[in-house]
């Protein structure tokens, strides 16, 4: 309930900032208007990779590799393309006794918009939005467990148990270059579950590209850049 | 000078102004000026790392609501012990004892039998009897998270009573979860 209610007034705010964003600076820059300078329309394209995923996977029994295809529009607009392989192996939790197993793609398609006043520099602060899709099976177990008042050993598995996912991340994020091509950059991401079926145990623990429904609603990833 | 007769524009990694045809050239970005964001980036990913949220409600147990006649909330004249036999079918196990005064009780529910045997002991004075009750039900685990202890989700098929003490018992809400609604109504005779 109470995490019903945080997650309602995140997104009430988000929303709102998002209404009241470009309004408010419209009369300033015009946020979501191409700037008129020589600069070409068509900057040309950057891929990155994430390193938070990558790391989570070599750190933990879950995280995802996770690649981007980004348009650059007059360094001030990146419709983006996000495609990753999600990843959880948690073998027989020593207090649980739960074991969790999925492997799945996922991809995101979205924009950002740099809101940055010096747009042509190289680096950048932009925020944006996603909407993003996952299509997983899990496995789930749980070890022979007594039943506390009757004492029978209990335990259930189940393989491949079909499970999807919308949700739309809300982007807010830095670039900054470094030498040449390459830049460095962060994005902090709120997440909210759109629609979502998690099969018939009740819950799903880690969606691939979404992370683990546990946590909070808050994910993050530091990219490397490469413009093109 | 005009704000129009100057204009700036990048050329590789510098930035170039031109004011009325005199060319400058200003100095390259640093890219190190943005490092404490990045390092305010990698404290935000440190910051949400995952805590665990279970359930603060995770257990599941059948409630019993005390009846009387015109199916109107009731209280319990009568002690009341119950208890049920375990699996092994040696043991005994009192599942609650001395219930006196009671408007409302709450019983564990197995996590995988298909039929729960229980066992009503009711006294008054020196008076007592005993009823024996089974409750048919299917088992369902439920999931939340590996750091969570999966439980069984359960959906009440029939319930089938002995009339010494009990004088009806009913299936009020059949399924029982993390939800604590009033599953049984239950009524006992009144004695003389």
């Amino acid at each position: 309930m109470n995490r019903k209610s945080i997650s309602t007034y995140v997104s009430r705010l988000i929303l709102s900032l998002a209404l009241l964003l470009p309004s408010s600076r419209a009369d300033a820059q015009g946020f979501l208007k191409l700037e008129q300078d020589s600069i070409p329309l068509f900057r040309g394209f950057a891929l990155s990779f994430d390193l938070v995923g990558m790391a989570q996977l070599q750190l933990s029994d879950y995280g995802q590799y996770e690649g981007a295809f980004r348009l650059n529009l007059h360094d001030q607009f990146f419709p983006i393309v996000e495609v990753g392989l999600g990843r959880a192996n948690h073998e027989e939790d020593e207090v649980t006794g739960l074991s969790y197993k999925t492997t799945a793609p996922y991809f995101r398609l979205g924009a950002d918009v740099n809101i940055m006043k010096k747009k042509h520099t190289g680096n950048r602060v932009y925020v944006g939005l996603r909407y993003a899709y996952t299509n997983y099976s899990v496995d789930i177990a749980r070890r022979p467990t007594p039943d506390p008042i009757w004492q029978n050993n209990t335990s259930f598995s189940v393989d491949g148990m079909s499970c999807y996912q919308h949700w739309l991340e809300a982007v807010f994020g830095l670039d900054a270059k470094v030498m040449g091509p390459l830049h460095l950059g962060w994005s902090a991401r709120y997440k909210i579950r759109m629609s979502h079926h998690d099969g018939w145990l009740g819950n799903t623990w880690y969606v691939p590209g979404f992370g683990t429904q546990d946590s909070s609603a808050l994910g993050a990833t530091f990219n490397v850049i490469i413009d093109i | 000078m005009s704000m129009q007769e100057k204009t700036w524009y990048i050329s590789g990694d510098v930035k170039v102004r031109e004011d009325k045809g005199t060319r400058r050239v200003l100095e390259p970005e640093k890219w190190w000026k943005a490092l404490p964001l990045l390092l305010l980036g990698i404290l935000f990913l440190h910051a949400s790392c995952s805590s665990i949220e279970c359930p603060i409600q995770n257990t599941v147990f059948s409630v019993y609501s005390i009846k009387d006649g015109s199916a109107a909330a009731d209280t319990l004249k009568d002690t009341i012990l119950i208890w049920t036999v375990r699996h092994d079918g040696k043991d005994t196990l009192l599942l609650y004892n001395r219930g006196i005064n009671l408007s409302t009780f709450n019983l564990p529910i197995s996590y995988t039998n298909e039929e729960d045997t229980l066992y009503f002991y009711c006294w008054k004075d020196n008076y007592a009897e005993l009823d024996t009750v089974w409750i048919r039900k299917t088992n369902t685990p439920h999931f939340e998270s590996v750091d969570c202890s999966a439980s069984y989700f359960h959906e009440i098929t029939s319930v089938r009573t002995t009339h010494h003490a009990i004088d009806s018992l009913i299936i009020h809400y059949p399924i029982v979860d993390y939800e604590q609604k009033e599953h049984f109504y239950i009524r006992f005779k009144a004695h003389s």
